[in-house]
């Protein structure tokens, strides 16, 4: 089943076509990285999702029903932008006000668990007006998964966190996606994070879906390429581009062959033509670079 | 092979959604500060406009005060459909333009910190959030029909005016102003739903559409219909010192009207906008 099935879906803000006939499938257990550039409808869709803003026409299904359901509305987690919380109340009475609105039994015991996820415990009783950017927002997922929600919709939920936020970040979304078959929604500007933990991806531009593919997918449609450093720089590549077809320099002076080439080969080749190759490895592209090249258009 | 689940979920009662909105809105209610000056300022003007007859003018004589029977502060001699005198309507009506102001500030809390973003995410329907809201805010405004009564009678003794009224008729007059505090917080709910973004205005219509601006100047213009004075500027101002029961049931059903368009007008506008 999936968790996510979106149709034809759009959203105007007077004259300003926020999300133009969406469609996204995200499957159940699923982690989706949700992609795309500044204004290109991604938190539109989220809100949507979780019914803050109506659509202008178009359907959302989540786990078959109508998203408005009230059956299926009690097992979303939600994290929009910053979490709703009240600036002069404390960590732990604002969760304890969304555990009511949750109906949970035992919800001391349920805000201790999820505080404790988050490493927020010791913040229980600040008032939530003295968190910092990055505590706010590990409250705000400790919100979002109280009382084990069967959807997480995530929107930028990286932003503010350091290091080890960011850790605990992936170690969380892995656990409940593979032990209580939680569905994940998140959006990110922070690639390198999502494409750790991500097992689907969406990438949406001016409102529509560009491309939507599994992480395997996106493994086999990333190249690999030989990465080098020599001594000279721009005369390497000349070398090399007699040679490959697609040879390119990065800024810090790599050179990149694609293709087919093996490394040894391509050594063997400088070494004959007397230069000294200092290091050399096999590299692929990452999801950042993927989306850089299909957002230039450079990529189908 | 591998079995496919089918996750089931269950759909929250009425009862249940009710009790844990009212239970979230009552907490927030006894623990914010604001709550607590409104009750302070409902008993304070009464005082305050009680002791207005013993303060003296610039050339050193007394003031002349604004009433001479004490129970003036809660209700007039009788219903008011026009202006006689301004002093007439300075009585608990007042209540309900300072619970409008209390009101808005309450829901504008609600949106200003994104709370209705995390409540309107889960199950919660917008009828609930209308109805509890209302219900909350109609305990707030009763809540401050109480410390203005004591504020009145410490005044009116502290002044040494006169107490004289029959017991049923100060008691329905009393009652009926204060089963109208479901009405106008209902109103009040309405309003600040519909201008649930522009927390400045919301404030201030509030306070322009309370009891006094458009019951003086409608009753002015409009002149003496008590039918439509009772419907459109609430019953309040016909509970007075020669009310019977009939003027209580008139409030209570006048309260629950109110109630029942302005929760479902509230309802509509809800469900029809974005909601964050």
């Amino acid at each position: 089943m999936n968790a996510i099935e979106i149709r034809n879906l759009s959203k105007c803000f007077g004259n300003k076509q926020a999300v133009d006939g969406l469609n996204m499938t995200v499957p159940e257990g699923a982690i989706y990285g949700f992609i795309g550039e500044n204004g290109s409808g991604k938190s539109t869709t989220e809100k949507m999702i979780c019914g803050l803003l109506h659509p202008s026409s178009g359907t959302i299904s989540l786990y078959g029903k109508d998203h408005n359901d009230d059956e299926i509305r009690s097992h979303i987690g939600v994290l929009i932008e910053a979490p709703g919380c009240f600036p002069n109340v404390s960590v732990w009475n604002n969760m304890r006000i969304q555990a009511a609105n949750l109906e949970i039994k035992n919800p001391e015991q349920e805000i201790a668990r999820v505080l404790r996820t988050v490493r927020m415990e010791g913040a229980a009783s600040n008032k939530f007006k003295n968190c910092s950017l990055g505590m706010k927002q590990r409250i705000g997922i400790a919100m979002a998964l109280l009382g084990n929600p069967r959807l997480l919709v995530l929107d930028e939920p990286i932003n503010g966190l350091d290091a080890d936020g960011m850790r605990i970040m992936r170690e969380v979304l892995t656990d409940i996606t593979q032990s209580c078959r939680c569905t994940v929604l998140i959006s990110s500007h922070i690639l390198g994070e999502l494409e750790k933990i991500a097992t689907h991806y969406g990438i949406i531009r001016h409102g529509r879906m560009v491309r939507e593919m599994t992480a395997e997918e996106l493994e086999e449609d990333c190249p690999t390429y030989i990465a080098l450093r020599s001594g000279e720089g721009s005369g390497t590549r000349l070398l090399l581009k007699g040679k490959y077809d697609r040879v390119e320099e990065e800024e810090d002076g790599t050179i990149r062959v694609y293709g087919d080439a093996r490394p040894e080969d391509v050594a063997s080749f400088l070494y004959e033509k007397g230069v000294t190759v200092r290091e050399i490895w096999t590299a692929r592209i990452g999801l950042e670079e993927y989306y850089i090249d299909l957002m230039g258009g450079k990529k189908q | 092979m591998q079995a496919t689940l089918t996750p089931t979920f269950e759909s929250p009662t009425l009862q249940k959604r009710l009790k844990s909105m009212l239970g979230v809105d009552f907490y927030r209610l006894f623990h914010t500060p604001m709550f607590y000056i409104f009750l302070a300022i409902a008993a304070l003007i009464p005082a305050m406009v009680s002791s207005m007859g013993m303060m003296s003018g610039p050339d050193g004589a007394a003031a002349a005060p604004l009433f001479t029977n004490a129970w003036n502060i809660v209700a007039a001699d009788s219903p008011l459909y026009v202006v006689h005198d301004i002093g007439e309507y300075a009585n608990m009506n007042m209540v309900f333009i300072f619970g409008g102001i209390m009101v808005s500030i309450f829901i504008g809390h609600d949106y200003r910190s994104g709370y209705v973003k995390q409540l309107f995410t889960t199950h919660a329907k917008k009828s609930d959030y209308m109805v509890s809201k209302s219900l909350v805010c109609a305990f707030a405004m009763t809540c401050m029909c109480g410390t203005y009564l004591l504020g009145g009678i410490a005044g009116g003794l502290f002044s040494g005016m006169e107490f004289h009224a029959g017991f049923f008729s100060l008691l329905f007059a009393i009652l009926g102003k204060a089963v109208m505090s479901l009405g106008w917080a209902s109103l009040y709910t309405f309003l600040n739903v519909i201008l649930r973004r522009q927390f400045g205005v919301s404030i201030t219509s509030s306070f322009v559409l309370g009891t006094g601006i458009p019951v003086i100047g409608a009753a002015a213009l409009m002149g003496n219909s008590p039918a439509l004075n009772m419907f459109l500027y609430g019953s309040s101002v016909n509970a007075c010192l020669s009310s019977n029961l009939v003027t209580l049931l008139t409030c209570i059903a006048v309260s629950a009207a109110w109630a029942v368009i302005y929760n479902a007008l509230g309802t509509l506008v809800l469900n029809r906008s974005d909601v964050y």
